[in-house]
């Protein structure tokens, strides 16, 4: 039996690595063993998918002593809530890797960092150790860091500090968490799954503990008005970075919030869980006005994920407050798979912006006029990415929003005023439609070319699964409930 | 006696290189000497593997040899030797070459001492001898600076070890005796046991580059070589919190954890403040290991009160001292100033990721060396009660991560001035930044191997 999981985690790695040792190699080269390895991962990614899922707990545990001492271990495994996520993370790598294939500055270390980033990203969500967990989460911080601040845009020294620390400053509460959580336990171990099982924390002790976790990913989600660091980081990274950026290291933050707040401390949660509810509402409604209001589309964007990301808010809110498994399990489904359909959705429409800023060099929603015209391979992927953005039934985030709203309103009818943002996105996306893509075509854009085979092998995969999953979300949905439906908490 | 002799044969070797090198610069043979140091050291260091498991006393009680002070040999030996590939590189062919490493022998075997302390007498006399060798060290250049760094050193030093002098005499008053061990008498009358403390934080303080006996330090590391910079930020400073380990480990009552506790506040976050305005990476870099011998001092306070202190002590000095030393290797490289940092990533990438493997280590990013030894200290710590200690150095983490990103960022800014195409060949500077690359690595990755062996 190989270590699959294991494989997949450090391919990615390795393909860093033998890209450091090549010396005097040409761009293309590079990229094409990013591209190779990147594929290999997706591929053991798969294979752990068809390994399946567990009926309660985690499966395909890996496990390796580290510091036993102090009860430290390398343990990787995977259950219903994770391995969408990894699924989800090894395709957007891919697709992000094909779209970066013409990065000719300094293409090694783009290279080499998005694959040290792939590894960090998987082992996020793969670890089932407190402080690997944590090691992983602040690797793909650093990798970021550089990510921005070498291949962004015009402001992005400033963007990249301001992204470093503020979510540095956001991470580090969770290191004081994970320790009141370890001397708390009867036995001293950092193993997730013990924590899980049997939370060792109780009374205030778990409410402080939960007010430090739910501070990190608060940032990382980020929440209404921790989110402050997501516009600036969006608009100067380049759109590599802002697909991975908002597809795959905001669910750090969403994961988290499941894996560690709502799992490790969940009587606490329960009791804060109107608190976390009102927040996540807020976000979901500030965030849809916020982007509204923009007139940069790559902006705008980014506001929608603080929009989207606050449904997820609330659908764990729900979970965590319900005392009914049927509805627990509603939400917790909704959560996760918005989760997913957000990377994919959002994925699309960075790389989309990103394809327009290749050919325009602004981002300017005013500037542009009837695009659909000369680029209509273009246009319409967009308006059927907003679409399934605007949560369109039969597009990816139509299931997973609709079971959010489900179970909000059979456990707390009053909070479906979220349902506002709905409404405001729909507006938002139409607006940015008709000003970019119809209306009179501006004679500076007429030579604009259409969507090259590079472009369009990024784009298609992500436009074939928003759909699929709109049409057949129990694809992935199946494996979610299974581990949903067996909480117990 | 002889056991007694036996346990002390790795101080007794570092002495006695000191003598064998003096000899071969008073023969005007500094290569000679160069290599008789680091043979010295290597041999200390070997002697001192078979005492790893000791927990002993050597002559009357006077010298530890316990977990600490077998771990700072096997810490502090290596680094010395890291240190003179330094000095022998920045300092060679000049005037008086061999006195230096004389010099800096003697200061390793004061903080050797400082480490086992088991005696104010002793206590005192580490202090008096690491102070008077690392005044002629900063001294060595001869210039302006490096006489008035040398100077201001000297006045500080005089008047701190003066006054922890004056505060242990009320500790013998009040015990009757001058062994550590006879403080627990003292659990009667408090304002005894804290008068003494405070003078010893005093002294102890001052050799640390606690705050505010820190003044000294960055006027004295601009003033001296890089590489003696190098080495007062590494060697000297562990042994003395080493000494305050030892110190607080027979100490009645609970008050001298809330003085520390203070003292740790201001160190960690004045030091990372001060950090910030400088504009001479020596300087910054001095101010940075003032911050970090805060972070040690979360360690010092959970003494006795879990096991996790000596063990978060010991893996945390481990790496601060690779990485310390490596980023002070790569100043060695590149230059003293920030503006020399401009571009050196994107031309240079080997020295740019050590230089930024360093830093971040030192921010105490996993999962490298400086996060295990950070998250043991922080551990050790939260056991012992301390939580708002640990939340304001994990606050002060971040503020940390602000002035490493000043070196960071302007390594990987495109350079206005082209540079030469290849850096100076420095062949013994770029070993020891990249031991100290390795050890900051895998210290990280495999603190297991040493958790495992401390005790």
């Amino acid at each position: 039996m190989l270590p699959i999981v294991s494989i997949t985690l450090f391919l990615p790695l390795l393909g860093a690595m033998v890209i450091l040792y090549l010396r005097n190699v040409a761009a293309e080269k590079i990229h094409q063993i990013g591209i190779v390895t990147s594929a290999l991962t997706l591929l053991g990614s798969l294979l752990i998918w068809s390994g399946g899922v567990a009926v309660s707990g985690f499966s395909q545990v890996e496990q390796l002593e580290w510091m036993p001492s102090i009860g430290a271990a390398y343990r990787v495994g995977v259950d219903g809530i994770s391995l969408p996520l990894v699924l989800l993370t090894t395709l957007l790598f891919l697709l992000t890797f094909i779209f970066s294939s013409n990065v000719r500055n300094r293409p090694k270390s783009f290279v080499v960092l998005m694959l040290l980033l792939e590894t960090a990203a998987i082992g996020t969500f793969v670890s089932l150790d407190a402080i690997l967990f944590y090691v992983f989460f602040e690797v793909s911080l650093v990798s970021m860091y550089f990510m921005i601040a070498g291949w962004g845009h015009e402001d992005r020294q400033r963007a990249a500090l301001m992204f470093f620390i503020y979510t540095l400053l956001g991470s580090l509460p969770l290191l004081l968490a994970i320790l009141g959580l370890y001397l708390g336990g009867e036995t001293q171990t950092f193993d997730m799954r013990a924590w899980i099982e049997n939370p060792p924390l109780a009374g205030s002790a778990a409410m402080l503990a939960l007010i430090a976790m739910l501070f990190t990913f608060a940032v990382k989600i980020p929440v209404v008005p921790f989110h402050t660091w997501l516009p600036a980081a969006h608009v100067q990274a380049p759109a590599a970075g802002s697909v991975i950026l908002a597809g795959v290291m905001l669910k750090f933050g969403t994961y988290g919030l499941v894996r560690f707040a709502l799992q490790m401390t969940p009587e606490a949660f329960r009791d804060a869980g109107i608190v976390v509810l009102f927040f996540g509402i807020v976000a979901a409604i500030y965030g849809a006005f916020a982007a509204l209001a923009q007139t940069d589309l790559k902006r705008l964007i980014a506001y929608t994920s603080v929009n989207h990301m606050g449904y997820i808010v609330v659908g764990v809110a729900i979970a965590a407050l319900s005392l009914d498994p049927e509805i627990r399990a509603i939400a917790l489904d909704g959560s996760v798979l918005q989760m997913v359909s957000h990377g994919l959705v959002t994925g699309a429409l960075f790389f989309l912006v990103g394809m327009i800023q290749d050919r325009a060099h602004t981002r300017d929603m005013a500037q542009f006029g009837g695009l659909l015209k000369t680029v209509p391979w273009l246009g319409w992927f967009f308006i059927v990415a907003a679409f399934a953005s605007l949560g369109l039934p039969g597009l990816a985030h139509f299931p997973a929003e609709f079971q959010i709203f489900l179970a909000t309103l059979r456990e707390m009818p009053w909070a479906t005023v979220v349902i506002i943002g709905i409404v405001i996105t729909a507006g938002l996306y139409l607006k940015a439609i008709s000003q970019v893509f119809l209306g009179k075509s501006k004679e500076q854009w007429h030579t604009m070319p259409d969507l090259d085979k590079r472009e369009l092998l990024t784009l298609s995969p992500l436009l074939f699964f928003i759909i699929l999953l709109g049409i057949a979300p129990s694809l992935v949905l199946d494996v979610i409930h299974k581990t949903t439906s067996a909480l117990n908490f | 006696m002889l056991s007694d002799i036996y346990l002390m044969t790795p101080e007794i070797i570092v002495l006695l290189t000191a003598v064998v090198v003096l000899v071969m610069e008073m023969l005007h043979q500094p290569r000679m000497g160069y290599v008789a140091a680091l043979v010295g050291i290597v041999l200390a260091f070997l002697l001192s593997l078979p005492l790893l498991g000791e927990n002993t006393t050597a002559f009357s009680q006077t010298f530890r040899i316990d977990v600490l002070s077998v771990w700072a040999k096997l810490i502090l030996l290596p680094a010395t030797f890291l240190s003179l590939m330094l000095v022998r590189h920045e300092l060679k062919n000049s005037n008086r070459e061999a006195t230096v490493y004389v010099l800096v022998i003697m200061t390793t075997l004061a903080s050797l001492i400082l480490a086992g302390v088991g005696d104010t007498i002793l206590l005192v006399l580490g202090l008096l001898l690491s102070s008077l060798a690392s005044f002629a060290l900063v001294a060595y250049p001869r210039d302006d600076f490096a006489t008035e760094a040398a100077m201001k050193f000297f006045v500080f030093a005089s008047v701190t070890s003066s006054v922890m002098i004056f505060g242990l005499t009320y500790w013998y008053g009040g015990s009757g005796s001058t062994l550590l061990s006879e403080l627990t008498l003292l659990a009667k009358s408090p304002v005894l046991v804290m008068v003494g403390f405070i003078t010893v934080i005093v002294g102890l303080g001052y050799k640390a580059a606690l705050v505010p006996f820190h003044f000294w330090a960055p006027d004295a590391y601009q003033g001296a070589p890089v590489s003696i910079a190098a080495y007062l930020s590494v060697v000297p400073k562990i042994g003395a919190i080493f000494a305050l380990a030892q110190v607080v480990k027979d100490l009645p009552g609970e008050g001298w954890q809330w003085v520390l506790a203070i003292v740790a506040v201001m160190t960690m976050t004045l030091g990372y403040l001060a950090a910030l305005m400088q504009q001479n990476v020596v300087r910054l870099m001095a101010y940075s290991s003032v911050a970090q011998a805060g972070y040690f001092l979360l360690g010092v306070i959970a003494v006795g009160a879990t096991s996790l202190a000596i063990e978060s002590l010991i893996i945390f000095s481990a790496a601060y001292a690779a990485m310390n030393l490596g980023a002070f290797a790569i100043v060695m490289q590149i230059g003293r100033q920030l503006e020399n940092f401009k571009g050196v990533g994107r031309q240079f990438p080997l020295v740019g990721i050590a230089m930024v493997i360093f830093l971040i280590s030192l921010v105490g990013i996993p999962p490298l060396a400086g996060f295990v030894g950070k998250f043991l200290l922080f551990g050790a710590a939260m056991e012992t009660g301390f939580t708002w200690l640990v939340i304001i150095a994990i606050i002060n983490s971040v503020l940390s991560l602000g002035v490493y990103l000043r070196i960071i960022v302007p390594m990987y800014q495109q350079s206005e001035v082209q540079k030469s195409e290849s850096l100076v060949a420095m062949p013994l500077v770029k070993q020891v930044w990249l031991t100290g690359l390795v050890l900051t690595v895998l210290i990280g990755l495999s603190a297991q191997l040493l958790l495992a062996n401390i005790f």
